[in-house]
């Protein structure tokens, strides 16, 4: 478990350095938005699926549909404003984590599969906001992406207390 | 048989009935009297927030909520009112028939609290 933090944890750190380096551009932020969410579409239907309780396959089936709602929104945004999303180094190590994620659930099951998806989420949500503190807000030049980004930052606040409420009761 | 008269008469009276407090909703409308009509609140949700937080009416008065945030919301006040899930772009309308304060969150996103008081 420990390891997949550190996938997260080094994907957007990768993020957060890239301030110093090269601040992200804003065809890069949104890549780096939609990707993020991408990622949690994707376990969260993983756990719609597998997870061995209801609390858990409730949140994974939020996950999909709060994360598929801002990526709905991240699309028409990025068309109305003819920005096409460029792929970067952050997005990259983002999906590869993702991947690492899902390849590790998979050989899980039962309690197992629910505590490395709910601790994975947590630490998730936990990088995701400080990349979107540090990097992707700082950073974000169009006004309407920058107010993209805070509308829905509360929404990964709600998510990251309600995993970390799941896993409380773990 | 009724006159011509007073069948165009019912027929402005079922128009008036079809689109209630057409002439009071607005956001943070007080009162409605006037009209002799309960008024009709709006209560706007965006970017996680219950805009206006907090919303005073009268008995009898209807709240509408309307969701603007790409992903579902809900309107609970535990024990007493639950709108369940609110699409986005969907709203729940609530006729406000007890006297009393009623703080509220959404269950799907408990960070989210209103309140509303009913006079």
């Amino acid at each position: 478990m420990k390891n997949i933090g550190i996938v997260v944890a080094t994907a957007l750190l990768l993020a957060a350095g890239g301030v110093a380096a090269q601040a992200p551009n804003d065809a890069q932020i949104a890549h780096i938005v939609v990707t993020a969410n991408q990622v949690d579409i994707d376990a969260g239907k993983l756990a719609e699926k597998m997870g061995s309780t209801k609390d858990v396959r409730d949140f994974g089936k939020q996950m999909v549909t709060d994360h598929s709602g801002v990526n709905k929104q991240a699309v028409a945004l990025v068309t109305k404003l003819k920005v096409k999303p460029e792929d970067n180094p952050t997005s990259q190590s983002l999906k590869s984590g993702g991947e690492a994620n899902l390849k590790n659930l998979k050989t899980l099951k039962g309690n197992a599969f629910d505590k490395a998806y709910i601790d994975h989420e947590v630490a998730y949500h936990e990088q995701v906001l400080d990349a979107v503190d540090k990097t992707l807000l700082p950073s974000a030049k169009n006004e309407e992406l920058k107010a993209l980004i805070t509308k829905v930052r509360p929404a990964f606040v709600a998510h990251l207390e309600h995993a970390k409420m799941l896993q409380s009761k773990m | 048989m009724r006159t011509r008269t007073q069948r165009l008469a019912l027929a402005l009276i079922c128009a008036g009935a079809l689109f209630p407090g057409a002439a009071t909703y607005a956001p943070g409308t007080a009162g409605g009297a006037s009209a002799g009509k309960p008024a009709t609140h709006s209560v706007v949700i965006d970017g996680l927030k219950y805009d206006p937080e907090t919303l005073t009416v009268k008995r009898g008065e209807t709240v509408i909520w309307t969701n603007k945030d790409p992903f579902p919301h809900t309107v609970t006040a535990q024990g007493k009112f639950d709108s369940h899930d609110i699409a986005a772009g969907g709203s729940w309308k609530y006729v406000a028939r007890t006297a009393g304060e009623y703080s509220y969150i959404c269950t799907l996103h408990p960070n989210m609290k209103g309140m509303l008081r009913v006079e």
